[in-house]
C-alpha cells in the first residue's frame, strides 16, 4: 500500500521537486560565479585576523555586489514551510473528497492507512528539506566564511532546522486539515500559522535556546569574535552610566561611531549580549528537535483525530 | 439459510444532539438481496456505515457475518464489498491503477475477474477515472467491490445519479454476481419501484426507525388496500394493522397489514405495490384525511 | 430458445409470468422437449430480476413436470403440458359464448364482463389455495 500512498502523493511530490529545481536553477549558476569571484579576489586569505585595509575594502565590495541576491535568498526561509504544507495536501484531500470511504473499506485498517500516508509525507518533507539545505549551504559558503552563520537568513536555511520547520509545517497542516477537512482553508491557515510561529522563533525563541554571553570592550571596532556572533543587545556606558542601548547589530555602535574612533573618550565602554558563532550547532540541534517534536505531535494528533472522529 | 448475514439489536447512532438512527433491530438473511428504503435523512447511510464498520454505534450492537464490524475490521473487511454513495474513487488514478489499488489493498483479490469485467465494460485502462461517465465510474467502483469476492455486498444508493441505461447495467452486474455465487446484497435506494423485481427482502427506515422489514413477497401478500363505504377504521383495526386511512364523503380507503384473511365483505380488496406500501408507512395520505365520523357498528 | 418478457403492470408475480411463458411456448411448439431453457444468468441479464425468481419459476416447472434441471448443465424442457382433449375445449368455448351473450343482454360492457370474470378466477384460485 505504500505504492498507493506514493501514487496519490505524486502531484505534490512533483511540485516539491519543481520548487527545488527552480531554486537550483537560481542558485547553481550564481553560486558558481560567487565562488569564483571569492577565490579570484583572494578573499580567503583576507579572513585571517587583522586583515589589511585592502582586504576590508575587497570584502565590502564583495558583500555589496551580492547583497541583492543575498536578500532574495533570505526569503528561502519560507520554502520549508511551503514544502511541508504542500505535502499535507493529499492527506487532507482524502478527507475533503471523502475518498476514505473507498480506501478504509478495502481490507486494511484505517489506522494503517493514515499512518502510512503521514509517514510518507514526513519522509518526503525531510528529503526535500535536506536537498534544500544542501543547495543553500553550498551556495552560501563564501558569505558564511565572511559573515558567519548566525544571521537569520543563513541560520534558517543551513544546518538542520529547515527539516524541523518542514515537519512542523506538515504537522500543522495535517492537524488543521484533520479537523477542518477543507484543503484550501486548511493549507492557507497552516501556512499563516507557520509564518507567525517562525517570526516569533527567529526574533525571540532562538535567543532563549542557549544562555547568551556578555562582552565588553573599549573603543576601536567591534571585536573579531563578535563579527560572526548573533548580537542580542548592546549598550554603551560612560563612567558606569548607560548612555545608550539597543538591540541587534547595527544600532548603537553605528550611532556612536565617534565614541569608538581612536582618540575619543577612553571611558566609553561598549557592552554586548550575544550568542557566539560556536553556538551554531547547539542552537541548530535544539531548535530542530523542538520543531520536530511539535510537528510530530501534530501528526499524531491528526492521525488519532482522523481515526476516531471521521466516519 | 439459517444464518443472518447482518443482525442489528437496538442499534443507534447519535451525532451531537440528533439521533441519526434509533433502536434499529433487524436481521438480513444470508443469500438475500435486501432493499433498504426510506426518505433522505432517514438514516440509511448511517445504518450502512455501521454495517461496514466505518462508524461505531452509540447504542446497541451490529453483527456482520457473526462479528462486530468496527472491532474486527481487519478480519471482516476482506469479506465485505462496499460502494459508498456517489461511488467515491480517486479521480486522478487511471482505471488500471484503480484496479491495482484493489489488488494491493485486498488479500483475496481476483485480478483476472477484475480485468475481465473492465474489458467487458469496454473501458480503456489508461483513462483517468475522473474522465469517465457517471455510469462507468459506478461500474468501476462496483468492480472494486466484486473482485474481492465478498460474502456481503453493501451498496449505498448506487444508482441514484445514473441514467436509466446505466442503472440497468449496474443492477445487472450485481445480479450476475449473485447468480454466480453466494453473496448477500444490501442496497439502499429512495426509489422503491425498481427494487421490486431485483430484491427479495426489504427494510424500510422512516425517521431513523425501522418500520417495516421482511421478505417482499410476504409484505406484498399481507398488505392490501380496502375500499368500502364511509366508516370508521376501528372495526378493521381490531384484527388488522391499519397503516393509512383516508375518507371522502361516501367512501373510506384503508391500507392495512392483514393478520389473516379479511372476511368482511363490505370491503373491496386490492393488491398494492411496494411503493404504495412504503409511502403509506411514511405517512403519505392521498387527498388528505378527513375527520372520522362516529364509528358505526360494522357487521 | 425462448426470450422472456415481464409485464410490470399485470399484477401477476414475476415467477408466474415466466412459468406461463414457458408453458405457452411449449404449447405453441416454440419449445420442444430437449430444448434448453435460458440459464439463470441469461434471464437475469435480460430482465434484471432476482435470480431467485428464476429459480422459483424453474422449480415450479420442474414440479409440473414440464422441465427438469440437470446439475451443472442447465434446465431442459421435459414434456408437453397436459392439454385438455379438443372436444373439452370446444364445449368450454361455446358455454363461454353463451355467457357473454347473456351478459350483454343485461347491459354489461366489456370492462364489466372482464371484471366479473377476473373476480371469479381469483375467487376460485383463492379457494383452491385454502383447500
Amino acid at each position: 500500500m505504500t505504492w498507493l500512498a506514493w501514487r496519490l502523493q505524486r502531484t505534490e511530490t512533483l511540485v516539491a521537486a519543481g520548487i527545488l529545481a527552480l531554486t537550483a536553477a537560481l542558485l547553481v549558476p550564481t553560486g558558481i560565479s560567487m565562488s569564483e569571484a571569492f577565490h579570484h579576489d583572494g578573499l580567503g586569505s583576507c579572513l585571517a585576523p587583522n586583515p589589511g585595509l585592502s582586504c576590508v575594502q575587497k570584502i565590502g565590495a564583495f558583500q555589496s555586489h551580492y547583497q541583492a541576491l543575498n536578500f532574495v535568498t533570505n526569503w528561502f526561509t519560507l520554502v520549508p514551510g511551503v514544502l511541508g504544507v504542500l505535502l499535507a495536501a493529499p492527506f487532507i484531500l482524502d478527507l475533503e473528497h471523502r475518498t476514505y470511504r473507498l480506501v478504509w473499506t478495502q481490507s486494511i485498517t484505517r489506522r494503517r492507512w493514515v499512518a502510512v500516508k503521514l509517514a510518507l509525507a514526513g519522509f518526503a518533507a525531510v528529503g526535500a528539506s535536506a536537498v534544500l539545505i544542501a543547495l543553500i549551504t553550498w551556495w552560501r559558503t563564501p558569505l558564511t566564511d565572511i559573515g558567519g552563520r548566525l544571521d537569520t537568513g543563513t541560520y534558517d536555511t543551513t544546518g538542520t532546522v529547515a527539516i524541523g520547520y518542514a515537519l512542523f509545517a506538515l504537522g500543522l497542516a495535517a492537524a488543521i486539515g484533520a479537523v477542518w477537512r477543507r484543503s484550501a482553508v486548511s493549507l492557507t491557515l497552516a501556512f499563516v500559522g507557520y509564518f507567525a510561529v517562525r517570526i516569533v522563533d527567529d526574533y525571540w525563541l532562538r535567543n532563549q535556546l542557549a544562555s547568551p554571553l556578555h562582552a565588553t570592550w573599549r573603543g576601536g571596532r567591534l571585536p573579531d569574535y563578535l563579527e560572526k556572533a548573533n548580537i542580542l543587545s548592546q549598550s554603551i556606558t560612560v563612567n558606569g552610566r548607560v548612555v545608550d542601548r539597543g538591540s541587534g547589530t547595527g544600532g548603537v555602535l553605528g550611532a556612536h561611531a565617534q565614541l569608538a574612533a581612536p582618540g575619543s573618550d577612553r571611558n566609553a565602554v561598549f557592552h554586548a549580549v550575544y550568542q557566539p558563532a560556536s553556538y551554531f550547532w547547539t542552537l541548530q540541534i535544539r531548535e530542530t528537535l523542538l520543531f520536530t517534536a511539535v510537528g510530530a505531535a501534530c501528526l499524531v494528533f491528526a492521525a488519532v483525530w482522523t481515526q476516531r472522529r471521521v466516519a | 439459510m439459517e444464518n443472518a448475514a447482518v443482525r442489528c439489536e437496538g442499534l443507534g447512532k447519535q451525532y451531537g444532539s440528533t439521533w441519526a438512527l434509533s433502536d434499529c433491530t433487524l436481521e438480513i438473511p444470508a443469500g438475500s438481496i435486501t432493499a433498504l428504503v426510506g426518505p433522505n435523512g432517514a438514516g440509511k447511510t448511517t445504518l450502512l456505515h455501521l454495517v461496514i464498520g466505518l462508524m461505531r454505534p452509540t447504542k446497541g450492537s451490529v453483527a456482520v457475518l457473526g462479528q462486530s464490524p468496527s472491532a474486527k475490521a481487519a478480519e471482516l473487511l476482506p469479506r465485505l464489498g462496499f460502494v459508498a454513495q456517489d461511488h467515491p474513487l480517486y479521480r486522478n488514478l487511471t482505471v488500471t491503477e484503480t484496479l491495482e489499488l484493489g489488488r494491493r489493498l485486498n488479500p483475496g483479490w481476483d485480478a483476472a475477474y477484475a480485468r475481465e469485467r473492465v474489458a467487458r465494460l469496454g473501458l480503456d485502462g489508461r483513462r483517468k477515472v475522473g474522465k469517465l461517465s457517471g455510469g462507468q465510474q459506478a461500474q468501476v467502483a462496483l468492480t472494486l467491490a466484486l473482485a474481492k469476492r465478498p460474502q456481503l455486498l453493501v451498496l449505498d444508493e448506487p444508482v441514484a445519479s445514473l441514467d436509466p441505461l446505466a442503472r440497468r447495467e449496474f443492477l445487472n452486474a450485481v445480479l450476475e454476481a449473485v447468480a454466480e455465487g453466494d453473496v448477500t446484497v444490501i442496497l439502499s435506494s429512495h426509489i422503491v419501484s425498481e427494487l421490486e423485481r431485483v430484491c427479495d427482502h426489504m427494510v424500510a427506515l422512516i425517521q431513523s426507525h425501522t418500520r417495516l422489514a421482511g421478505p417482499i413477497d410476504e409484505i406484498l401478500a399481507s398488505h392490501r388496500v380496502l375500499i368500502g363505504p364511509r366508516t370508521g377504521a376501528t372495526g378493521v383495526a381490531r384484527v388488522h394493522d391499519v397503516i393509512r386511512e383516508s375518507h371522502t364523503e361516501r367512501q373510506t380507503t384503508l391500507l392495512v397489514r392483514a393478520n389473516g384473511h379479511v372476511y368482511d365483505t363490505c370491503w373491496q380488496q386490492h393488491e398494492v405495490d411496494l411503493e404504495e406500501v412504503v409511502l403509506a408507512y411514511m405517512g403519505y395520505a392521498p387527498g388528505g384525511a378527513m375527520p372520522l365520523p362516529e364509528p358505526e357498528a360494522v357487521a | 430458445m425462448i426470450a422472456f418478457h415481464l409485464d410490470n403492470r399485470s399484477g401477476v408475480p414475476a415467477y408466474m409470468q415466466l412459468v406461463h411463458q414457458v408453458r405457452q411456448a411449449i404449447r405453441l411448439g416454440t419449445l420442444r422437449p430437449g430444448d434448453q431453457l435460458p440459464t439463470v444468468k441469461e434471464v437475469v441479464a435480460t430482465l434484471t430480476i432476482n435470480p431467485n425468481t428464476v429459480l422459483h419459476a424453474y422449480r415450479q416447472l420442474d414440479m409440473e413436470g414440464l422441465a427438469e434441471g440437470r446439475r451443472g448443465v442447465g434446465t431442459f424442457v421435459a414434456a408437453m403440458p397436459d392439454t385438455p382433449p379438443p372436444d373439452g375445449l370446444d364445449r368450454l368455448r361455446s358455454s363461454l359464448a353463451r355467457w357473454v351473450a347473456s351478459a350483454r343482454d343485461r347491459g354489461l360492457d366489456d370492462e364489466a364482463m372482464t371484471g366479473l370474470f377476473t373476480e371469479a378466477v381469483r375467487a376460485s384460485a383463492g379457494s383452491r389455495e385454502v383447500a
